[in-house]
């Protein structure tokens, strides 16, 4: 798989030579650096930016790694991020936002699995599979949306607790910023590094196959309705987790966390990254949500139309993302001066 | 008799609006293989005519003769400018459609606005139906759909067109071989389906609200009866609207609109569990 880089077999001191861990060990780097020069309004854009990371993460798993498009992955997202808002602050205890955060992931997790089982072991894939959760989309905004005595309605529900933990008497509360910034690095970089784990062996090359010929696959003896169903699955739970911890922080949430567009945009992060490459969703994050910034300050109406127009241009000049297509640049570059060379 | 004749005219009403807008989605699906996200948008694209129409001081019947063309024209653009050079990349189709259901979104709240549009129906006031009172437009309505869908059926089965369509879905490449036009086939199949939903988006206009994002609304439902019913026959169509649009009506009646259309949700996905290729296979 183009852009992982990493072929189980090589070298074992190959990872740590090669680039693309390089630039994620650099990136990790200066973002826990960001803190020390940063003012508190920046650092409250980037803790959310890398919220929004781990929910792109969580979609190149199921999409880039599984090759499952899915339109639902706000629906799981506003799960988390809902459960925590309705869980969190009816528990009185520095456990509350811990029990929000197994709640979302929990129910996000079940709803994958009641859906997932029943569509994934039924034989629909590809474009059908892509098409219901895109229906989940819809009715978990209906829900969020018409549900106004849990969900708030249109207006959304304020109030969150302070991530915490209590055990055996020790009770610690993360309430400053700064440390809360750490903890959802933390969170997302150790999810990163987890299924960048997983994913580089043997169970990587399994998905890569099923991916790539799910008949062959399941003749060489892989369960791979199973494979893809728990992909699903932890999927929706890595999307609710990211909800839980984006209304810790930011202790609000509203129905248009969960929407269809909302979804668009996850496919946006990841496909301007380049699926299947993990860090490259992580990246487009970042690069798409500065850039959403600069074009709704000139007009909010704008966005949707770009990010439409976007897809359009995606498929046809550059089907494998955008980081990628700069990755190539310079072996182009270095191609063509090689040949000017010879000609001279 | 005074609640059931009401209930089984308002699951008439959806799910021939439904059958409509899910037979152009499956003749598209079942013959190119092609998703098109932006299906929608040719319901909103037909509910904006009769405003637009209306507005301009036209009435209601203009507009239903003007629709289709509307729509058929945007349809040709799409598959001629960008659906016909990704045949062979599904994928890559639903993620262009998709921008262009957006792109067509925000140009119509550009244009119009983001407030609903004025639509309103030919005919007002309800009529006795069988001992029940009930609104003369959506019986109007009704007997339209079924017309439109009568006329599918004739050109599906009994015009040369429709033997060749049927020969493209069953096999296309022997019917390339027997001096088919595939891309004509296409081409017209495609325009059709959207001037097909155009019509539908002018019989829905008066009986919901008008705004640029209402193509969604109709989108997943008539999907899921395609998925449902069976992508490539009229009559996995015509299964999957019943059950679609019956069980959501019927549960309308019972529980809050958000909750029924979970339900509908949930048990399309069960359908599909047992009925991998629909109620009614092609």
């Amino acid at each position: 798989m183009d852009g992982t880089g990493l072929t189980p077999g090589r070298d074992r001191h190959a990872a740590l030579t090669n680039p693309w861990v390089l630039l994620t060990v650099g990136l990790v780097a200066i973002a826990a650096a960001y803190p020390s020069w940063t003012d508190p309004y920046s650092l409250s854009v980037v803790r959310d930016a890398l919220i929004f990371a781990l929910l792109a993460l969580s979609l190149d798993y199921l999409w880039g790694k599984a090759g499952i498009l899915s339109f639902g992955h706000a629906a799981f997202f506003g799960i988390g991020a809902y459960s925590m808002a309705i869980f969190g602050p009816k528990i009185d205890s520095a456990n509350a936002a811990l029990v929000g955060l197994l709640a979302g992931t929990g129910i996000a997790g079940a709803v994958a699995l009641v859906i997932g089982y029943f569509l994934i072991f039924g034989g629909v894939r590809g474009a059908y599979l892509t098409i219901v959760t895109l229906a989940i989309s819809l009715v978990a905004q209906h829900i969020a949306i018409g549900w106004s005595e849990v969900t708030g309605g249109d207006s959304g529900l304020i109030g969150a607790p302070p991530p915490g933990i209590e055990i055996f008497g020790f009770s610690y509360v993360v309430l400053d910023p700064v440390h809360q910034y750490y903890l959802i690095l933390a969170v997302t970089a150790i999810s990163l590094l987890a299924i960048w784990l997983a994913c580089r062996g043997h169970y990587g090359r399994v998905l890569a196959a099923i991916q790539d010929n799910e008949l062959r696959a399941r003749t060489l003896g892989y369960n791979t309705s199973l494979h893809l169903l728990i992909v699903f699955v932890v999927s929706a739970m890595l999307a609710a987790l990211a909800g839980g911890m984006y209304d810790i922080t930011s202790g609000y949430v509203a129905p248009d966390l969960i929407g269809l567009f909302m979804s668009t945009e996850i496919i946006v992060w990841v496909a301007v990254g380049g699926r299947g490459t993990l860090i490259g969703p992580i990246i487009g994050a970042f690069v798409v949500i500065r850039l959403q910034q600069e074009v709704s300050s000139v007009s909010y109406k704008l966005w949707p139309m770009f990010i439409g127009a976007f897809f359009v241009a995606m498929v046809f000049l550059f089907p494998n993302g955008l980081l990628p297509l700069l990755r190539r640049i310079p072996r182009i570059v270095a191609a063509r001066l090689l040949r000017a060379r010879k000609t001279e | 008799m005074e609640t059931f004749v009401p209930l089984v005219l308002n699951a008439l009403t959806l799910i021939s609006i439904l059958m409509i807008v899910g037979l152009g989605l499956a003749i598209i699906f079942g013959l190119m293989n092609v998703i098109n996200l932006a299906h929608g948008e040719f319901v909103t694209i037909g509910a904006f005519t009769l405003s637009f129409v209306q507005a301009m001081g036209g009435n209601y019947w203009m507009a239903l003769l003007l629709a289709p063309f509307v729509g058929a024209a945007v349809g040709y653009a799409l598959e001629r400018l960008i659906v016909q050079h990704l045949y062979t990349r599904p994928m890559a189709t639903i993620l262009a459609t998709w921008g262009v259901s957006l792109m067509i979104q925000q140009t119509l709240q550009i244009v119009f606005g983001s407030g609903p549009q004025q639509a309103s129906g030919p005919i007002e006031g309800s009529v006795e139906f069988l001992g029940a009172s009930y609104p003369a437009y959506r019986l109007l309505l009704i007997t339209f759909a079924a017309g439109i869908i009568a006329a599918i059926v004739f050109v599906f089965r009994k015009t040369r067109f429709g033997l060749d369509l049927r020969a493209v879905i069953q096999d296309r490449d022997m019917a390339e071989a027997q001096g088919i036009n595939t891309h004509r086939i296409y081409t017209i199949a495609f325009c059709g389906g959207a001037g097909i939903a155009a019509v539908a988006g002018v019989l829905i206009a008066p009986l919901t609200k008008v705004i640029a994002l209402m193509g969604a609304n109709y989108l997943a439902p008539s999907f899921f009866v395609v998925i449902v019913g069976g992508a490539g026959s009229i009559a996995g169509v015509a299964a999957g609207s019943a059950v679609v649009g019956g069980l959501e009506t019927l549960l309308n009646y019972q529980v809050p609109v958000t909750v029924s259309q979970a339900l509908v949700l949930i048990a399309a996905v069960i359908i599909v569990r047992f009925k991998p290729h629909g109620l009614i296979p092609a």
